[in-house]
């Protein structure tokens, strides 16, 4: 096993949660897509972790921090999905335009 | 691995100031939930009297020993003293202005300052963060909160859009600098402190390699959303429309130093092997923001969206500072974030005021408000005029020398179109001021003919007063007596070692290997 | 290639095969549903990558934190915001979709041609440690023990604020008509013109 491959499935899967970020109409697929670029850092860094820092495995400890955080930040991400949903009625991005000059 | 050894090793008491505001945040929380509704009379001032003992206490850390705590995560030097100072202050004003504005709008007050706290807990941590998981964790507490505050009016579709955009944005920038964080914890072999990580770095290799060039641009993407520099400023007039009012002078100023404080941390600490590179790719930021901030302001109508690209530009004026490189452009930079701090708070509190009286902030309807409240007139003229520069106000001074060192570093371009800029923006805050103080009462606006009688003694104008009065003078008191605030930016410059340690030596290989020994603490031995 | 490497290697296959095509499915499939139990996938097959890698404890935290919380949640909201509406067709995007996929397939060469060219400095030769758990729990509690706290500080403002941005309110009434008053829970200042004539 090398650690080139996981690197190049982590670009991989980071460049489809980018296209997804930029492409997506529905706002919880957005969200989805930012898990998915999160989830390719985690590989990266574990990837490292394993190879690179066997002994100390600061990244295993970078990728717990990422977890926890992305589940609160996919938390918030929902409430706010909620509330604006109840007040427009609709999640598609493209009508999401009342603020622009 | 013994347990009181580790504690002896942690230094803790450097992140006293971050601990009296988390005592601050869950006395708030627990007094909110006991007492009920009825408390948030007092519970404002709790808060803010737990900032100002945050104040002391970093009054009282000023220069310690050893300002290295919890084993290299946390750096408790005179630079990150400052900024913390700066996001305190700045929440402290915040919270004066949006006692009434909250209970205006009829949401809780209590939610709004813990959530309020936890984002100057969030950027003071950010401000002192040393280590690539410290600076994350901070990073995202600043920001989940001024997600949830900027949507917190939420029956208000504007506030709703405001915070997804803003979300969607924030979260998808962070990831990008996450990525950028995680190849530096590979190139450097598996390091996330920033000192071991540029040490290491400089060690194995001369040239630097591809991607330290990718992960820098990936870092820098989430930096310049943070200080909203062009372009990554999208967000920025969008979310500064729809946040409550006093979220977004927080944004602006608090939320804005952190981004610098990480900037400089960041770049300086962690990117010495690209200086070259770095330099490059700010310069193009800031000339950007200048331009585009400055200009696109002038086609405004909305007055806290003026003040959105108004900030951007400013953005772009503090970062002729980071760029020159010394122990001047440091201090220019923190001088100048300390000057805009009373002034852009100081506008926001009378767009606040304003908008409380008439339910407006569209910029013409401000017209002939000299007529009806002259204080107000006169504050706002000064915030303004200060925010544009005119002498002899605290601003002119700021730019002045932030436009003096650039000089001196030999960055004439920028300089040059930071002049240009400047010239441009002294026209729209003008133009406000002009508006406000026209003679003729047929040039009324509507707002103006039905502006209510001014009431001080309503419950909760007063602490607006106190806001309004404090900023407003010392927006015109650092004009003229700018020594003190001047010789504490140079101060907190100084004394860093970190930034002292980056400006002695040019040779870039060198500076890594030179700020290496001195913070370079013992890890803990993972065998045990 | 002795045998366990082979295991190994195919087992890579196999798992990253799964998680890139759901992946892929999750940003294109049509239905958002399909997206959600997808997402599922992706991660279940990312934990399978973390137990290759020698990371039982974060696998198992993919699987309890990913799958069993964000990925919920995530169902959760597509339940709730399920309306089934077509969106308005808007031209160009198209378009948009060529041009970002070609950005992004720019992006994953420039990325791979990092990963293959950085000369990685691979340790050999290092004693891995006994058990993941131990090793990440001392980390915890010494250099990283502020990040630690303030990370449980985050997550306890997130509940906070998630509460009381998507619970429902109990809007005061006004006496006389009984409807919700308006300017409950919004901005003081009023829209725009631009916006009101939408």
């Amino acid at each position: 096993m090398e650690l080139n491959y996981f690197l190049l499935v982590a670009a991989a899967l980071f460049c489809i949660g980018i296209y997804g970020l930029v492409t997506s109409r529905n706002a919880i697929r957005v969200l989805m897509s930012i898990e998915l670029m999160l989830n390719a850092v985690n590989l990266n860094l574990m990837a490292f972790s394993n190879f690179l820092d066997p002994d100390d495995i600061r990244g295993q400890v970078f990728s717990v921090f990422v977890i926890t955080i992305a589940a609160a930040e996919a938390a918030v991400g929902l409430a706010i999905v909620l509330a604006i949903y109840r007040n427009r009625d609709t999640v598609d991005m493209e009508q999401f335009n009342l603020l622009k000059w | 691995m013994e347990f009181s050894n580790v504690a002896s090793q942690l230094n803790a008491w450097v992140i006293m100031p971050e601990g009296v505001v988390i005592l601050t945040l869950l006395s708030v929380l627990l007094i909110d939930l006991i007492v009920g509704r009825t408390s948030v009379r007092w519970t404002p001032y709790v808060a803010i009297a737990g900032l100002t003992a945050s104040l002391g206490a970093l009054w009282l850390q000023w220069d310690p020993a050893d300002p290295i705590a919890f084993l290299g995560g946390f750096s408790g030097d005179t630079l990150s003293t400052l900024f913390r100072g700066i996001i305190a202050l700045s929440s402290i004003v915040t919270i004066l202005m949006s006692i009434t504005y909250v209970e205006r709008t009829g949401t809780a007050l209590g939610e709004f300052l813990i959530i309020l706290l936890t984002a100057t807990v969030g950027g003071m941590f950010l401000s002192g963060a040393n280590e690539l998981v410290m600076i994350f964790v901070a990073l995202e507490t600043l920001s989940i909160s001024s997600y949830l505050l900027t949507g917190y009016m939420k029956r208000d579709p504007r506030s709703n859009e405001a915070a997804l955009k803003y979300l969607l944005i924030g979260a998808s920038s962070s990831a990008i600098w996450l990525y950028g964080a995680s190849l530096l914890y590979g190139l450097s072999g598996g390091e996330t402190r920033l000192t071991a990580i540029a040490a290491n770095l400089a060690e194995n290799a001369d040239v630097p390699p591809l991607g330290l060039i990718v992960a820098l641009v990936f870092v820098v993407a989430g930096i310049a959303f943070k200080i909203s520099a062009v372009p990554f400023h999208q967000w920025t007039p969008d979310v500064y429309e729809g946040s409550p009012t006093p979220v977004v002078a927080f944004l602006s100023v608090g939320s804005k130093a952190a981004g610098f404080a990480l900037a400089v941390r960041l770049l300086a600490a962690a990117f010495p092997l690209v200086s070259e590179q770095w330099h490059f790719v700010f310069t193009a930021l800031a000339i950007l923001s200048m331009v585009l901030g400055n200009v696109v302001a002038l086609a405004q109508t909305s007055m806290k969206r003026m003040l959105a690209y108004s900030s951007i530009g400013q953005a772009g004026f503090v970062l002729i500072g980071l760029l020159s490189n010394s122990v001047d452009g440091y201090a220019s930079m923190l001088f100048y974030l300390l000057i805009y701090l009373f002034m852009n708070l100081g506008g926001f509190t009378c767009v606040i005021l304003f908008s409380l009286r008439t339910g407006t902030d569209e910029i013409s309807e401000y017209s002939g408000l000299y007529q009806k409240d002259p204080l107000l007139t006169l504050a706002f003229s000064i915030c303004l005029l200060s925010l544009g520069g005119i002498p002899p106000l605290a601003g002119f001074f700021g730019k002045i020398y932030l436009f003096w060192v650039g000089w001196q570093a030999g960055l004439y371009p920028l300089v040059l179109v930071g002049l240009i800029t400047s010239v441009i923006s002294i026209y729209y805050y003008i133009r406000v001021v002009k508006m406000m103080v026209v003679k003729e009462p047929q040039e009324m606006s509507v707002a103006i003919k039905n502006y209510p009688k001014i009431q001080w003694t309503l419950p909760g104008m007063r602490p607006l007063q106190v806001g309004l009065v404090l900023t407003m003078v010392a927006t015109t008191l650092s004009g003229i007596l700018a020594n003190p605030l001047f010789t504490l930016a140079n101060n907190a410059v100084v004394k860093t070692e970190m930034l002292q340690a980056t400006l002695k030596s040019p040779e870039a290989t060198e500076t890594a290997r030179a700020i290496a020994p001195p913070v370079a603490t013992t890890p803990p031995d993972p065998q045990g | 290639m002795n045998l366990s490497e082979g295991v190994q290697l195919v087992s890579f296959g196999i798992l990253t095969f799964l998680m890139l095509g759901a992946a892929l499915g999750v940003v294109l499939s049509p239905s958002v549903v399909y997206s959600a139990f997808l997402l599922g996938l992706t991660f279940s097959s990312m934990a399978g990558l973390y137990l290759l890698l020698n990371a039982d404890f974060v696998a198992a935290a993919q699987i309890l934190v990913y799958v069993g919380a964000v990925n919920v949640l995530i169902l959760f909201g597509v339940m709730l915001v399920n309306k089934r509406q077509d969106y308005r067709k808007e031209t160009g995007l198209l378009l948009r979709q060529l041009l970002t996929a070609v950005v992004c397939f720019g992006l994953f060469a420039l990325l791979g041609a990092v990963t293959v060219i950085t000369p990685w400095q691979i340790a050999e030769g290092v004693t891995r440690v006994d058990s993941s758990v131990i090793a990440l729990a001392k980390h915890l509690f010494s250099d990283y023990l502020l990040p630690f706290e303030v990370a449980s500080v985050l997550l306890l403002m997130a509940m906070i604020g998630a509460i009381v941005l998507a619970r429902r309110d109990l809007l005061m009434e006004d006496p006389e008509t009984g409807m919700p008053a308006e300017t409950e829970l919004a901005l003081p200042e009023r829209p725009r013109e631009t916006v009101v004539s939408e």
